[in-house]
């Protein structure tokens, strides 16, 4: 039944994104034979930059970076593999009649605060230093192995946490707790900035800004830093592309072979172990461990020969909640458009972000749409203009738009998103408009991402952009599979993505925890 | 004048059960209630001469069946209730949910999803006895724990399956239910506890523990309790008089507390609005935690911080009550024409989306078009409540029907009319039956009986007021910032409802304090 080559690997990793090639290079990097297959003629999974328009190049999904591990960067020399990052230089909330523009710049964002609210203006300057405490609590976390419930790691925060300053403690446990409307809205009245910055916490999780829980996905966007700096974003430099890119080249500078265009259809078994991978060619590969990155419905749902799981294993892994509740709009522009509530000429706002979360209000009714199982009439859009700083994206004077939007359901009550795809990014371009009337005139090419097709594209089940939503349930010891870690119940099968701790967002942390975990098993 | 050991502010159920326990371990209570009446929202009040409703609180299920005992409520006249119909959900197509106290007569009757109930109903059972016994004691100290008392906390009981606890308590009810049972009308009947007497939605995560916590006050069951005392719930607030009494505790009514006084950071006593001033080592309040702090304590104690961190804690009731005088007993269509399914808790919850629907309107402060309800129609199992005096309009009565209403505004004249119309739709005529009815909105809430944004729980029942950081991290176990002040209502572990255990437990913690042990 099976025909071609049967090669000899220590390890397979299923899957280029980034997390699989982190897994990959680290294998590599102890002296392991490692083959990385990917179904795509491109590596990187959602971390990809593909030329969709003719000159211009598109981050197709994921779009700016933070979370990547300092000691990834460092490990596998990814600077001298050609990673370089630009740094993201502030927020622009637009208004229809004014704007909150928070810049790098401390005292400028803080007198911009004084010009809304003298008393939000002192307590940004507490709410950042508290902010990047906790980002400094939760960091150890991340490269951690979450065990059962009350394993060492367990123990470990339990002490870390008792030596926590009481209003730290305090603020951990509402982090872990609240919504992230009710958590900003305790230390700010203005309403532009309560939305803007707890829009944060409704990222890739069908929840609103009013829904408990999403106080939690808020820090995990501020565990983020850029050369040490916290809660900084940045651009690299050739799009997200470039990163896997970079670690690419480090897994195969390593030793490691990466093939693409090698489509996994099933991990074998022999004996309740793990054997190999059979590809969609008919080839078999075989190889006594193997790591997916792909999720965890995919990896033990579809790769898996149904009856090789438990029943109690099984339905742990269908109760897994993936719910995308994201879209993607990727423009090329002939220019950049221009944001009416700003004084004419001013260029600076295209450094960084601009945020359409007027107010807490209209992003939980963007919500509401979506639980009515239908895009957001009005939706949280969250773009950049990565040509701005990075030129070699797009033509010269001509730029790339980049807009992350919430709230589009991959189940809708109506229709399909093969026919509502348009009509998404046509509410997008004119939510933007809104702001910036001259957009639709500059419009030379629109890609709309809906969830549908992230899952078609990228694998990605139901569109979650995290391979599973940020539920409190879904995380550390939860994710994905109760006390499991990276291991799963098929001895020799792993999982490397962003379906096990810490999660989503291009960090590398699940593949470099999960090779630790793989190296550790080799050794035994 | 008479020298008091302790002052309870407040005589609700919990400061009641507070007065009592520290009286029966030999400390001299006083309690001191605003009102004219003892029991807060545990009342029975005359609609009309003769005709008594349950002003808010109707069921009395989750009193901890401990305090009862300790306090001889039985040999102080109360009496329970308990039909054998636990809850009745109909929909609009006629049919109806029904859940009996019997689970086997819940599954005969469920069809498909029947095993799958009995098997929930036998998991539930296992985390509530867990819960039941981390509600019963005093949270773990966060603020300065040993390893130990994390795990003691994490681990619930070493038997217990703690992961599965830690899995579904921080869950989102919708998806709780959703694992468990394929028919959308169970989902909801049993979901709806999940988000009643909160602001939530049931798709926001914590509501599964805000429903568990629930089922934990009472058998255990999925089927939630449904218990009445004999004279409506201020039958227990009376028998709670009478314990009070009995261990040698005063109760002054209409003696409202204006300020808890001290001697530096040692609390000495309270002064009334009257300008008295009452003398005790020992001040216990009752109140919610906002009006405790932000209202009663010296600003100067609590420091900008605190106070700070007390005027963020979250208290907007959106659930308001509506108690109607009627001529005759409605006729819920789904019924059959069987009046006895309406001995329990009859269910206006048709489905999920309803649910969701119902709770939305609470995130804009805006009234629900069709609220979710609970309502019951006490006078069917206690005909003691109509006992009509005089021809007039009270003579029409026959039964009396209380509903709990969600989500409402802080205030509306709508509300009333809304749940009649909602009501019509599966009782039709019973708009034709009222013949008195009363309102009581958020803002009756806080004004009459005091509570902060007239939230009937005293703060919002949410995971980041739960347990160990209810109402504050750092003050969950009873005493607050001022050395001899205590907090002993529903804003204080575990929570509100008619359990009298945060009653307990603060008389626990001012007997600890004493080096006194709890006698019962």
């Amino acid at each position: 039944m099976v025909s071609g080559a049967v090669n000899r690997y220590d390890a397979i990793v299923i899957g280029g994104g980034h997390n699989g090639l982190t897994a990959a290079a680290y294998l590599a990097r102890a002296g392991k034979r490692v083959v990385v297959l990917e179904k795509r003629k491109i590596l990187g999974g959602a971390t990809v930059t593909e030329e969709i328009y003719p000159g211009f190049k598109f981050s197709v999904a994921s779009y700016v970076v933070s979370l990547l591990r300092p000691e990834i960067i460092r490990e596998l020399d990814l600077v001298r593999h050609g990673l370089t990052v630009l740094p993201v230089d502030g927020t622009l909330t637009p208004l229809d009649d004014d704007y909150l523009w928070r810049v790098d710049d401390h005292g400028a964002t803080v007198r911009e605060l004084r010009r809304w609210s003298k008393r939000d203006a002192e307590a940004y300057e507490e709410y950042a230093v508290l902010m990047a405490e906790m980002a400094r609590f939760v960091k150890p976390l991340l490269g951690e192995t979450p065990g059962r419930v009350g394993s060492n790691p367990w123990a470990a925060l339990a002490k870390r946490f008792a030596a926590l300053p009481e209003s730290q403690q305090t603020t951990f446990i509402q982090l872990l707790t609240m919504s992230s409307a009710d958590f900003v809205s305790q230390w700010f009245e203005t309403e532009p900035l309560r939305a803007t910055l707890c829009a944060s916490g409704i990222i890739g999780t069908f929840l609103g800004p009013r829904s408990p829980g999403s106080a939690y996905v808020l820090l995990h966007h501020y565990m983020g830093e850029v050369d040490g700096e916290y809660r900084a974003w940045g651009l690299p430099v050739g799009g997200t592309g470039a990163i896997s890119g970079a670690i690419g080249a480090a897994a195969r500078e390593f030793g490691a072979e990466i093939r693409t265009d090698s489509a996994v259809a099933q991990v074998t078994t022999r004996g309740g172990k793990t054997s190999g991978v059979l590809l969609e060619s008919g080839e078999e590969i075989r190889a006594p461990v193997v790591l997916s990155s792909a999720d965890v419905r995919v990896t033990l749902g579809r790769l898996l020969e149904s009856g090789t799981l438990g029943e109690a294993d099984a339905a742990a892994v269908s109760r897994y909640k993936f719910r995308g509740s994201s879209a993607k709009v990727n423009f090329a522009l002939s220019g950049l458009p221009t944001f009416t509530c700003l004084p004419a000429g001013t260029t600076d706002v295209y450094r960084g972000m601009v945020s359409i979360s007027p107010s807490i209000d209209y992003i939980e009714r963007a919500y509401d749409d979506a639980v009515d199982g239908r895009f957001s009439r009005e939706p949280y859009v969250d773009m950049g203009f990565p040509s701005f700083v990075d030129p070699s994206v797009a033509p010269p004077g001509q730029h790339v738009m980049a807009c992350f939007v919430q709230y589009a359901p991959y189940e809708l009550a109506e229709g399909t998103w093969d026919e509502q795809r348009e009509a998404l990014g046509d509410t997008v371009q004119k939510t933007i408009a809104r702001y910036a009337p001259d957009l639709s005139a500059k419009v030379l090419y629109r890609q709309t991402v809906t969830p549908l097709d992230i899952e078609r594209t990228f694998g990605l089940t139901e569109g979650n952009i995290f391979q599973g939503e940020l539920l409190l349930e879904q995380l550390f010891s939860g994710r994905p599979l109760p006390g499991a870690g990276y291991a799963t119940p098929v001895p020799g099968l792993w999982l490397c993505g962003s379906s096990t701790h810490p999660g989503g967002a291009i960090s590398g942390a699940p593949g470099r925890n999960a090779a630790r975990e793989v190296l550790k098993s080799m050794r035994r | 004048m008479k020298r008091f050991d302790a002052i309870v502010i407040g005589a609700g159920h919990n400061g009641l059960v507070c007065a009592a326990y520290v009286g029966l371990a030999g400390l001299r209570a006083l309690v001191l209630e605003r009102r004219d009446v003892v029991g807060g929202m545990a009342e029975t009040s005359e609609i009309l001469p003769g005709v008594r409703v349950p002003t808010l609180a109707h069921t009395v299920g989750r009193l901890s069946a401990k305090v009862g005992r300790d306090l001889r409520l039985r040999s102080h006249g109360l009496a329970f209730i308990e039909p054998s119909v636990r809850v009745f959900a109909p929909r609009p197509d006629g049919g109806a949910t029904v859940l009996w106290g019997d689970a086997n007569r819940t599954v005969a009757g469920l069809g498909a999803d029947g095993t799958a109930y009995a098997a929930a109903d036998q998991t539930v059972r296992e985390w509530a006895s867990a819960l039941a016994e981390l509600m019963a004691r005093a949270p773990i100290d966060l603020a300065a724990p040993s390893v130990g008392d994390i795990f003691s906390g994490l681990r619930l009981r070493a038997r217990t399956p703690s992961a599965d606890l830690l899995r579904v308590m921080p869950m989102a009810v919708r998806d709780l239910v959703g694992e468990w049972f394929k028919s959308d009308a169970l989902q909801a009947a049993v979901a709806a506890r999940g988000v009643l007497l909160s602001g939530l939605a049931p798709r926001m995560p914590g509501t599964a523990g805000v429903l568990l916590t629930d089922l934990a006050g009472n058998d255990g069951g999925l089927a939630g309790q449904t218990v009445f005392a004999r004279g409506g719930p201020g039958a227990v607030s009376a028998a709670l008089a009478a314990a009070v009494r009995a261990a040698g505790g005063q109760i002054r009514l209409g003696a409202a507390v204006t300020k808890v006084r001290r001697d530096g950071e040692q609390a000495r006593g309270v002064t009334l609005e009257s300008g008295e001033e009452i003398d005790a080592p020992i001040v216990v309040s009752n109140l919610d935690p906002r009006t405790t702090l932000l209202d009663l304590v010296d600003p100067e104690v609590l420091g900008p911080r605190l106070g700070w961190r007390a005027a963020n804690i979250r208290a907007r009731g959106v659930t308001a009550k509506v108690n109607l005088a009627l001529s005759d007993l409605p006729a819920f269509a789904a019924t059959r024409g069987d009046a006895q399914l309406l001995k329990g808790r009859v269910l206006i919850a048709p489905s999920m989306r309803y649910l969701d629907l119902a709770m939305r309107p609470a995130k804009f402060g805006a009234m629900a078009e069709q609220p979710l309800l609970e309502l019951t129609i006490p006078s069917l199992s206690d005909p003691s409540l109509v006992a009509p005096i005089g021809r007039g309009k009270a003579g029409k009565v026959k039964h009396v029907m209380s509903v709990i209403v969600q989500a409402v505004p802080y205030t509306s004249r709508e509300i009333g009319d809304v749940v009649i119309s909602t009501l019509e739709e599966y009782a039709p005529g019973v708009g034709a039956l009222v013949i008195e009815r009363q309102v009581i909105t958020p803002r009756d809430i806080e004004r009459d009986y005091g509570a902060s944004g007239g939230h009937p729980m005293h703060a919002e029942v949410a995971l980041d007021q739960f347990y160990a950081w209810r109402p504050l991290h750092g003050y969950g176990r009873y005493r607050m910032p001022l050395r001899g002040l205590y907090l002993a209502g529903a804003g204080a572990h575990p929570g509100g409802g008619l359990t009298g255990l945060p009653g307990r437990l603060a008389a626990q913690a001012v007997l600890d304090d004493r080096g006194r042990k709890v006698k019962a």
